[in-house]
């Protein structure tokens, strides 16, 4: 028929249909049969009845109510047959499953009609919601970082909308492939968490659950490994593509390159914008204005810039950005226009070197500047087996322990630096060859060195000239330091939380008669103190500084509980503290870092340490919803994302339906049916 | 003894009756303790007044003394003591035998009561109803000793053949002539208009007392649909639908249908008053008669 109606009746039906109402009206016009009652007199009822007569007519059809309530109901069945709807929106599948993005970057302001992308998205999610019908079952999942489910498979709109609201923006970044496999996990038949599933259904039967993705596609696609076998995803972009952004995307702090003794700010502003931006850094030390520096920063690059700290400066340091007046490019995200770092005390390290006695290394190792760095201990091999060492080996006492021709029975608790022997952990035997004489290389030519890593910062190993060195293979996730002809010869790999440098030739060794011998001309050159500098400035504390000032929210970091202290607590930058008890070890691990700012462990009201929380992440900070340019039209539209092997196009998320409302008109002439039976029979009158 | 005595007169109600007494503004001015006064001179003890002799009278009255002093015959005149009349009609058409209890019952109830005050001063109480033959003269009944001959009578009363309210007064009015009290406990539910039977009453000489009394499903009709009324007495046939107007229109009919019959009544001089079948005879002989001045 037309849009808005659909023919349901053939001709001869309808015209069965249109005789009702007449049928109606003729059977209430006809002489009712009336129900005798005897009355001692009809002398009043005679002479009300006159009075009434009057005005008939009316009076017939006030007192006829029920026919008219017959009639209107007959109508709502006759227009509920004509099928009247029209063209709307209707959800696919029969299980849903939400995914909400609530990373970072949802906090992006760029969206029109909600406060920021975060609330688009739940607006969206609760619009589906509100269409489901009542045999849908849908889940939400909330995801950044990590994927949390917010409610599981119900069909209750109403706790769905409740826990929908209930989503709250976090500071991190985003990860889909764990949402899609906790997703997936979720919806397998096998290990379906329905809480109102039907047992009659038989598992294999289910459908892949229909999976709305909500985000602005700020993460990497999901790998290949991951299945979306009971998913059939569905891409909601949410945000805009130019959606103008600055972030500060490192805050950190350094020595001077010319003044050792200074220390220095360094800020680095990414544009995220079309154009150029110029904007002011800001940097204020506990909440106290520092300085301020202004800074050009090109489109799509990211510009650092150098602020000179106070002598002595500690304290929590806040990075802002600025803009000048009028030249607002109406940044969209706030959450990345602040960076925070940590300046702790440079309290000097403490460094137990392990040695028979190296004249160049105890040189190196006592300068003045070696000794601002750190205090260094020297004790013989022998005291390896003393109770006193092991105890503070397990204690974490020394922040870098030195091995200098010799080799613990079990690695410390504290960064080691190895020289001419091979940690006596599994991996590093496995990789390098034990330090037999076949293993050794006997003059080896340095062919390379890792110039970016901090421990071989301004180092030149090119005139280096060494007699014999071990292999050193460092184990997965190290990095080879120095390459020479034969294999690497020296390598820094991570243990823990603690980092493990090797040496594999001896600096000084020892003749078989005893004698100590050159083994190699390093100490003679300018590189030498250099690299010990650098092995006292990362390894013997500074490394602990530069981990804190990168702490990603809501990672955990591990915190060094000092003997002497039962009870820390930290101060969280909203000022709530934490008490954090101490475990069996001296390492706790605090996980509380959901909020950026810079957190302070406190033993009673002194300041242990400090360390940030930063969002940094340039993946987040470049909000723009991912474009990709249609090939027909010309035109942007949302990339599309990569889920495994399968594309996911960004698409229209509504299916078109057509939006009945027989229902209702049948419930409407139910009510009516419902509303004429309590009139007949409670009298109810006009 | 009749079975249902006590349901005319329950025993704690006589208790509450033995107190009053039948009460008249017509007829007499004063009163004696168990007796009553008539206006009418005659052989008592209690002088009254003098007048002069005239021929007829019983040489026996003239008063010898003043005769003596005055040289002329007076005569003392001494006041009769009379018993008083103390009629009860009841209406007995079949309207009245509606409602719960019975219009009917409740008029033999309170006529039982009432006529048990009589009794209890030893008025002279006569009871009649409207269907009663022109000749067929009720009994008079006086004395405590008449309680149960009374309630027997009254006992018999059924509902009869339906009299036109005027025609049964009229009957009334014809045998009985004389003076009293005189009660009509009737619905007025006359479709020829009852004014006329009231009229009748007016020409006599009584203390007339009209109790209109109607039934609650007349005050308050609780009826609901079609139907068909059915008149009791004359078959006559009103067809409603109940609805809100209708039972609004009767409630405004039936007011102006008491409201005329009080201001009727009124105006003649005579006492009115309506009479719900739910008010207990004790309430309505206690509080509705007393201030109307019946008894007291």
């Amino acid at each position: 028929m037309t849009e808005y109606f659909r023919n349901t009746l053939s001709l001869w039906q309808w015209g069965l249909l249109a005789l009702v109402p007449p049928a109606i009206i003729a059977l209430y016009f006809l002489k009712l049969r009336r129900q005798p009652l005897e009355v001692p007199s009809t002398y009043l009822w005679n002479r009300s009845l006159e009075d009434l007569h009057v005005n008939s007519l009316w009076q017939q059809l006030r007192q006829n109510l029920l026919m008219f309530l017959q009639l209107v109901l007959v109508g709502l069945a006759i227009f509920a047959l004509l099928r009247p709807g029209w063209e709307g929106t209707r959800l696919k599948g029969d299980r849903l499953i939400f995914l909400i993005d609530n990373s970072a970057s949802m906090a992006a302001t760029d969206v029109d009609g909600a406060s920021n992308r975060l609330a688009e998205a739940k607006q969206l999610a609760k619009g589906f919601i509100d269409q489901m019908d009542s045999n849908l079952m849908a889940m939400i999942i909330s995801f950044s970082e990590s994927p949390q489910v917010v409610q599981e498979f119900t069909s209750n709109r109403r706790l769905l909308r409740e826990r929908l609201s209930g989503i709250q923006p976090s500071a991190h970044g985003t990860d889909l492939s764990s949402a899609i496999k906790l997703a997936s996990g979720l919806a397998s038949p096998g290990r379906g968490a329905t809480t109102e599933s039907d047992e009659a259904i038989t598992r294999a039967e289910l459908p892949p659950a229909t999976t709305y993705i909500f985000s602005d596609g700020r993460f990497e696609d999901v790998a290949g490994g991951v299945t979306s076998d009971y998913l059939q995803p569905i891409y909601v972009p949410v945000g805009s593509f130019d959606s103008p952004n600055l972030a500060i995307t490192v805050v950190s702090t350094r020595t001077s390159e010319e003044r050792p003794d200074e220390r220095q700010a360094f800020v680095e502003v990414s544009n995220f914008t079309p154009q150029p931006q110029r904007v002011i850094v800001e940097l204020a030390l506990d909440g106290q204005f520092l300085d301020a520096a202004e800074a050009d920063v090109p489109v799509g690059e990211a510009v650092g810039t150098v602020f000179p700290l106070p002598v002595g400066a500690v304290g929590a340091l806040t990075a802002r950005l600025k803009y000048q007046l009028g030249s607002d490019p109406r940044d969209v995200l706030a959450a990345d226009d602040i960076g925070y770092a940590a300046i702790n005390d440079t309290a000097t390290g403490r460094v137990l070197v392990v040695t028979p006695g190296n004249i160049p290394l105890n040189t190196a190792l006592v300068t003045e500047r070696a000794r601002r760095l750190a205090n260094t201990e020297f004790v013989p091999p022998a005291s390896l087996d003393t109770a006193a060492y092991r105890n503070d080996s397990e204690n974490g006492t020394y922040d870098l322990i030195i091995y200098d021709q010799c080799a613990p029975v079990q690695m410390p608790r504290a960064n080691t630096l190895f020289i001419g022997r091979l940690p006596p952990t599994p991996d590093w035997i496995a990789n390098s060859e034990q330090p037999t004489v076949e293993a050794m290389v006997v003059g080896p030519q340095i062919l390379d060195w890792n110039r970016a890593s901090p421990l071989l910062a301004h180092v030149e190993l090119g005139d280096i000239v060494i007699a014999e060195s071990l292999f050193v293979q460092p184990p997965a996730g190290g990095d080879v330091l120095i390459e020479a002809t034969a294999g690497p010869i020296a390598a820094v790999a991570p243990r823990d939380s603690y980092q493990d440098v090797v040496l594999g030739f001896e600096i000084v060794g020892t003749s078989a008669d005893g004698a100590p011998t050159a083994n190699t001309n390093w100490p003679l050159r300018q590189a030498f103190p250099t690299f010990w500098l650098n092995a006292l400035e990362h390894l013997a504390g500074h490394g602990e500084v530069q981990q804190a000032n990168n702490l990603r929210p809501g990672r955990p970091i591990e915190l060094h509980v000092p003997a002497n202290a039962q009870q820390l607590s930290v101060l969280t930058p909203d000022g709530r503290t934490i008490p954090i008890e101490r475990s069996r070890q001296n390492f706790v691990r605090f996980s509380e870092t959901q909020q950026p700012g810079v957190y302070q462990v406190r033993l009673g009201d002194q300041v242990l340490r400090r360390f940030a929380v930063n969002l940094f992440d340039r993946t987040e900070s470049e909000i723009g919803v991912k474009p990709t340019q249609d090939s027909d039209s010309q035109t942007l539209r949302p990339a599309d994302i990569r889920i495994g092997e399968v594309e996911i196009a960004a698409s229209s998320h509504r299916t078109p339906g057509r939006v009945e409302t027989w229902k209702i008109l049948l419930a409407c002439a139910l009510s009516l049916l419902v509303l004429e039976w309590y009139i007949y029979n409670r009298r109810v009158y006009l | 003894m009749p079975i249902n005595s006590t349901n005319l007169l329950p025993p704690e109600l006589l208790a509450r009756l033995e107190r009053l007494e039948l009460v008249t503004r017509k007829v007499f001015r004063g009163r004696m303790k168990g007796e009553r006064r008539s206006h009418r001179k005659g052989q008592s003890v209690e002088f009254a007044d003098f007048r002069a002799y005239a021929p007829g009278d019983d040489i026996r009255s003239i008063d010898w003394n003043l005769y003596a002093r005055l040289d002329k015959l007076i005569v003392k005149l001494f006041l009769e003591e009379e018993d008083l009349h103390f009629y009860i009609l009841i209406d007995d058409s079949r309207s009245m035998d509606f409602g719960q209890p019975t219009k009917l019952q409740y008029a033999k109830q309170l006529a039982a009561a009432l006529g048990f005050v009589g009794l209890a001063r030893t008025d002279r109480v006569r009871i009649e109803t409207l269907s009663q033959g022109l000749r067929k003269h009720g009994p008079v009944l006086r004395g405590r000793k008449s309680v149960w001959r009374m309630l027997e009578l009254l006992d018999a009363i059924e509902p009869g053949d339906s009299v036109a309210l005027a025609d049964g007064v009229k009957n009334f009015c014809l045998r009985n002539t004389g003076r009293g009290i005189l009660v009509l406990i009737s619905d007025l539910m006359d479709k020829s208009s009852y004014e006329a039977g009231i009229r009748y009453l007016v020409s006599q000489r009584m203390d007339v007392y009209v109790i209109h009394l109607l039934s609650q499903e007349e005050l308050e009709p609780d009826v609901k649909g079609d139907l068909k009324l059915v008149d009791c007495e004359d078959q006559d046939i009103a067809e409603i639908s109940v609805s809100a107007p209708l039972l609004a229109r009767y409630k405004a009919t039936l007011h102006a249908f008491v409201g005329g019959a009080q201001e009727f009544c009124s105006r003649r001089g005579i006492n009115y008053l309506l009479a719900n079948n739910q008010t207990p005879i004790k309430e309505l002989i206690s509080n509705y008669l007393r201030r109307r001045g019946l008894v007291r």
